[in-house]
Parts: structure tokens; sequence; C-alpha cells
């Protein structure tokens, strides 16, 4: 009898586990009824412009958000949440987040996403490429998008970001700041450093800019640069950045999502500097982030979602957004500046600024990775 | 490429700092391996170990009640894989899977619902296990760089492979535990209660990974995220094959590996392509264990061969 019990409890409990483990690609599981509204409203908006008011003012659309990465990365995938969230409430429309750390998880979400008949399907990052370019073709009435990078198909939305330009303006600020020797933890070598994650080519477009940025500043000045492999091992991130400050570099850029908190944490620990991205993380590790690369994939997730809701998506496009959109910038210093006080360099501060106009008007030309640009 | 930006005193704390997870780990595994139970689930034990430590920090802003509690929960954890295994006899492996795959689970789930974040969880209140900074080594140049501000988990690594290598091979308990593993039925015969030994050695491995994972989150670092230790549990496995779960031998093939991490973070800087800095760590893995495993082998042979003549 007892160990019947227990057997039946083990049963149990293994039941819980595998769901647990699957719950990431566990759709919401509607009933029939509801999924075939859903198909239906896809077909609409798919046959008939005029069906799209209707569309806009239902709460019936359904959009999936696909992650390369978890939630809570405090970058990337939180910025592209919160503009999946601000949609939800605007909109109406019901979002269902998916998150995986390994490429099999990826490819595992993307398809369920295809099959569970989503009206939209947004792709946060370029580690979807493959699969949309393998998939995307076989399923005409869902819509997908397509973040950070351009993949070509009729029903396919992408939206890039000109990393590029933000990095310059980031590089700049490090090279200038890795010169003021007054400021604590700040050494006498014009050495900065870069952390990037997953070794894609997105990430080369903001090395390629933060390089030049720097070199713009002082063309003798040494770039490090690493990549973690992974975008959710902080631990890793920090060793790296440690490994950058043992070698002369005083602030480093992190462009590693999941792996980025280890990268600021690095900064506080060392009594070093660093750089954040994606969001506004200045407040991260106070005083130990000079300024952060903001890139917009807040807006690029809503205005996508936008576009769905108002009939407006146009699949087979490309958005660039740069920094004269505001799609990329940097953030106003304001945290740093009331940690350092009087000793805050505001030189920097006007010096990016400046460099901002002429980015924009088109006097300075921030250099691609190869496959980015507004060409693209 | 400048050489000694590569190769210098820092160094030597960087792939100590790197290594000492990994030896928590090994020991963790090593104990267990000594009473022929391979423990699989140090990756689960630790990760659970590292959540509670960072959680009963946050909440109660002490780092010692932090370190006991969570070496009690991978010692709650580490007992779910006793009873499986020594009361039903399930599978080692399997159960020590199915410990990996919960831990991620739970602590994604628990960290849902009593941190209300998801994802990665860092917050000030967090209280990490101080440094100890020594004052007068400030000023003395290489030994500065060396050996101050180590957390105190990271001196106390030292002391438990000291300690536990004294057990293993200076104890009656640990002569027992070493006899269970390796005849358990002679073992039995000579009067030794071998599932009570079995018991011991794995809560007791329980105690050191949950010790190991709080070390991760509040020594190692202040946060804790998602699956954070990042297989570095299964690192502590493979090191603790290398050392043959001799606790010195299992140390050095951690120092092996953190040692090819620094290196590998350090090269990288100067251009040397990420790709095959990352595969590093991997290629150590499989050489190291062929090495060891060969020389096993060859060990073994030579003893059977004189026990026949």
């Amino acid at each position: 009898m007892k160990k019947k019990l227990i057997s039946v409890l083990l049963v149990a409990a293994m039941t819980l586990c595998m769901a647990a483990c699957t719950n990431q690609a566990d759709v919401a599981t509607d009933d029939a009824a509801e999924e075939e509204a859903a198909d239906d409203a896809a077909e609409e908006d798919a046959s008939g412009e005029e069906a799209a008011g209707e569309a806009a003012a239902g709460s019936d659309i359904r959009v999936a958000v696909v992650y390369s990465g978890n939630l809570g990365d405090k970058s990337y995938n939180d910025s592209c949440n919160e503009g999946a969230m601000k949609a939800q409430e605007d909109f109406g429309v019901e979002i269902k987040s998916l998150e995986g750390t390994t490429a099999e998880e990826w490819e595992a979400n993307f398809l369920a996403c295809c099959e569970e008949g989503y009206d939209l399907i947004i792709c946060s990052s370029s580690n979807f490429e493959e699969y949309m370019k393998e998939h995307c073709a076989n399923y005409p009435d869902v819509k997908f998008a397509v973040i950070d990078t351009t993949v070509e198909g009729d029903n396919i939305q992408s939206i890039s970001f000109a990393q590029n330009q933000g990095s310059f303006l980031a590089g700049a600020a490090a090279a200038m700041f890795t010169e003021m020797t007054d400021i604590e933890g700040v050494n006498e070598e014009a050495i900065i450093g870069w952390v990037g994650g997953m070794d894609i080519p997105v990430l080369h477009d903001f090395y390629v800019g933060y390089e030049q940025g720097a070199k713009y500043i002082n063309p003798d000045i040494t770039v490090l640069q690493s990549f973690a492999g992974t975008w959710n091992d902080p631990l890793k991130g920090k060793e790296l950045t440690l490994a950058q400050y043992d070698q002369g570099a005083d602030i480093v850029m992190n462009v590693a999502s999941g792996t980025g908190p280890g990268i600021l944490e690095a900064a506080k620990d060392a009594g070093k500097y660093a750089i954040g991205v994606d969001l506004n993380q200045d407040a991260d590790q106070p005083g130990h982030v000079l300024t952060s690369m903001v890139k917009r994939v807040d807006t690029a997730c809503y205005l996508t979602i936008q576009s769905v809701v108002e009939g407006t998506f146009q699949g087979g496009t490309t958005s660039y957004l740069t920094i004269a959109d505001g799609g990329v910038s940097l953030t106003d210093f304001a945290v740093m500046k009331e940690a350092l006080g009087d000793q805050f360099p505001t030189e920097i501060e006007e010096k990016v600024a400046e460099l901002e106009e002429m980015i924009i008007s088109g006097e300075i030309v921030v250099d691609n990775y190869e496959g980015f640009g507004a060409n693209q | 490429m400048q050489f000694s930006n590569i190769i210098n005193a820092s160094l030597i704390y960087a792939t100590f700092r790197a290594s000492t997870p990994i030896i928590y780990a090994a020991l963790c595994a090593a104990i267990t391996q000594q009473a022929n139970i391979l423990n699989i689930g140090t990756e689960g034990i630790m990760l659970v170990g590292a959540f509670t430590a960072v959680t009963v920090s946050y909440l109660t802003g002490s780092w010692v009640l932090a370190i006991l509690i969570s070496m009690l929960a991978g010692m709650a954890i580490a007992l779910i894989m006793a009873v499986g295994h020594i009361k039903y006899q399930a599978e080692i492996c399997a159960i020590g899977m199915g410990i990996n795959m919960f831990a991620i689970a739970i602590t994604k789930y628990l960290l849902n619902s009593i941190l209300g974040k998801s994802g990665s969880f860092s917050d000030p209140k967090i209280v990490g296990i101080p440094k100890v900074h020594i004052p007068f080594l400030d000023n003395v140049p290489v030994l500065g760089d060396i050996f101050n501000n180590w957390a105190i988990t990271e001196w106390f690594v030292i002391i438990l492979v000291i300690v536990i290598t004294f057990i293993f091979y200076k104890t009656v308990w640990g002569l027992r535990l070493r006899a269970v593993g390796r005849f358990e039925m002679a073992a039995q015969t000579a009067g030794i209660n071998v599932n009570a030994m079995k018991y011991q050695a794995i809560m007791i491995s329980g105690l050191i990974g949950g010790l190991a994972g709080a070390h991760l989150s509040l020594g190692y670092s202040n946060l804790f995220t998602e699956n954070m230790t990042n297989n570095r549990g299964f690192m502590g496995v493979a090191a603790m094959y290398f050392g043959n779960a001799h606790p010195v031998f299992t140390a050095i093939g951690c120092l092996i590996f953190g040692f090819a991490d620094s290196v590998g973070a350090r090269v990288q800087a100067y251009g040397v392509p990420s790709q095959f800095v990352l595969l590093m760590p991997y290629v150590i893995t499989v050489a190291v264990l062929a090495i060891s495993m060969a020389s096993k082998k060859a060990a073994e042979k030579k003893r059977k061969s004189s026990l026949t003549t």
C-alpha cells in the first residue's frame, strides 16, 4: 500500500516536472472555437483590407513573442517585452512570451507558435533567422516580424537598428573617459574594453561603431574585445570583464543581454566603469555605469503590433531605425553626474551631443558591419 | 599581443576565482563517488543552493544564515536522491538528471513566486560573502595582487580540500566509506551499515553542493540568474573523475579548467577568435577525462596482473 502510494506520488511529481520543463513551449491551449475564431481573423486580415478597421477594435489578435534568452535580463529582451506589454495595454491584444536559452528551444518555441495560429509572431533577435528562412513560407497566413536582422519573405517585416551609430557615441565617450585620470579607478593607459554575448553579426555591427567612435577621439587607442558565447551566463561575463580590467581597460561596454549583469557587477567589484546597453542601465550599478546605449527595441515591437492591429502591416519590408529617428541614443549621464559630482567631465557630454549632430547631418559616416545598414 | 598582459600575477587569482565553484562541485561529487555513487545531481543541488542563498540573504540580510540555509536546502535535495536511490533502487544517473531538471524548474518558479522576478535577480539588499582584506599585503607588490580580497569561501575551499582528504584517508569513517565504495558486500560482512554510510555520503555531499551554490551566487557574484550554474556542476563531476575522487587531485583538475578559462578570457581580448577560445574548456574536459581514464585503466591492468602472478 505504502509503496503504491509513493509510486503514485512519484508519477505525479514526474508529470509536474515535465510540465514545468516544457512550459516554455506550452502555448496556451485554448478551446477549438476560440482558435478557429483567431484563424478567421487572420484570414480576414490577409484577404480584405476593409476588415482592418474591425480588427483594430477587437481584442482577438494574438501575438507571440519568441526570445532567444530569458526575460529579466534588464536589457534587450526586457526592452522588447516592455513594448509588447504596452501594446497589450493600448490595443488589448493577447501576448504570449516564449523564452528559451538553447537553439533547440528556440526552434521548438518558434514552430509551436507557427502551429498555434497566432496572428503575429515576433522573433526578438537574429538568432531566429535560419528558422524563419526555413519555415515562414509554410505559414502564409501568419504574419512574422524579426528585430535586429533582415529576412526576406512576403509575410515578414524586418526591423533593424543603426546600433553602429549609437555605439560610435559610446565608443567616443569611453575613449574620452579613459583619459580622465583624476577619476578614481581610471588608469594611464588608453585601453577600453567591449564584451559581447554570442558572436553573431549584429554584435559586430555594435563593435565596428564602438571602435570607430573610440578611434575618432584617439587614433592610438586599444580596444579589447571578448565574447561570452552565451546570453545568460553573468558569471562568464564577469570573468571576461575582470580579465579586461586586468589588461588595462578601465571602461567596458556591455552588449550581452542576460550575461550583462555580470559585466556591470564586475565594474562595481573592481572599482572600474562600464557602459550599459539596450535599456537604461545607468542605475543598475550606480556610479559605475557611465552611460547606456539605449536601443529602442520596445518601440520596434510596439510599432509592429500596432501595424497589425491597424491593418497596415506590410510583409517584405525593412525598417531601419537610426540615431536621427531616436532608434538608438545614449542616456543623459544623470546617474554618473550625481555619483561623481563636480568631478564629472562635462566635456564628454558636450562632445557626445556634438558628435550626434554630426552623425545626423551626415558629416560623420559610421561604418557598418557587412550586411548591415540602411540599404540592406 | 603582449605576453605580459596574458600571463601575469593577477592570472593566478583569476584562475583560482574561476576554479573555486568547480572545486566545491567536484568535492560534492567526490564524497559520493567514494561510496561508488555517481552524483550527476551536483548541478541541480548547486542551483538550488545558489537560489536559496540569494533569497535568504535578500530577505534576512545575513550571509551566514544564507550559507547555512542553502547548505540545508542542498541536503534536502540530495536526500530526495538518496531515498530514491538507496531505498527504492532508482538508477542514480536517471534520478540525478531528474534532480537537475527539477532544480531548473523549481528555481524558475520560486524566482517568480517569491521574488516576483523572471530571468535574473539582483538587488542592493543582497548581502554578499565578505572579502578578506589583508592590509599589510597592500604594499607588497606581487602577493598583494594575488592574495588580497579573496572571498571567505575562496579561502575556505582550501581548508575544505584538506579536511576532506584527511577524513577520507585518515579516519575510520573515511575508511568505511571507501570500503563501501570498493566492495559493498565485504563492507557489510565486516559489520558496516552500508546504507547508513551511503545516506551520510549523499547528505554531506548535499551540504557541500549547497555551499557551492551559495559561493556562486553570493561569493563569486551577487545575483541569481536562471540556470546560473551553466554546467559548472558537470565540470565538477568531470574533474572528480580526473582526480579519481581524491580531493587534492580533483582540485588540481578544477584548477586546470579554471586556468583554461582565465587564459581564454585574456587571449580573446587580443583578437584570438572567440569560437576557438570558447571551445577550449570542452576540449580540455575531453582531454583531461581521456588521460585520466587511460591512466586508470593502465593502473587497473597492472593491479590485476600482480594479483594473478
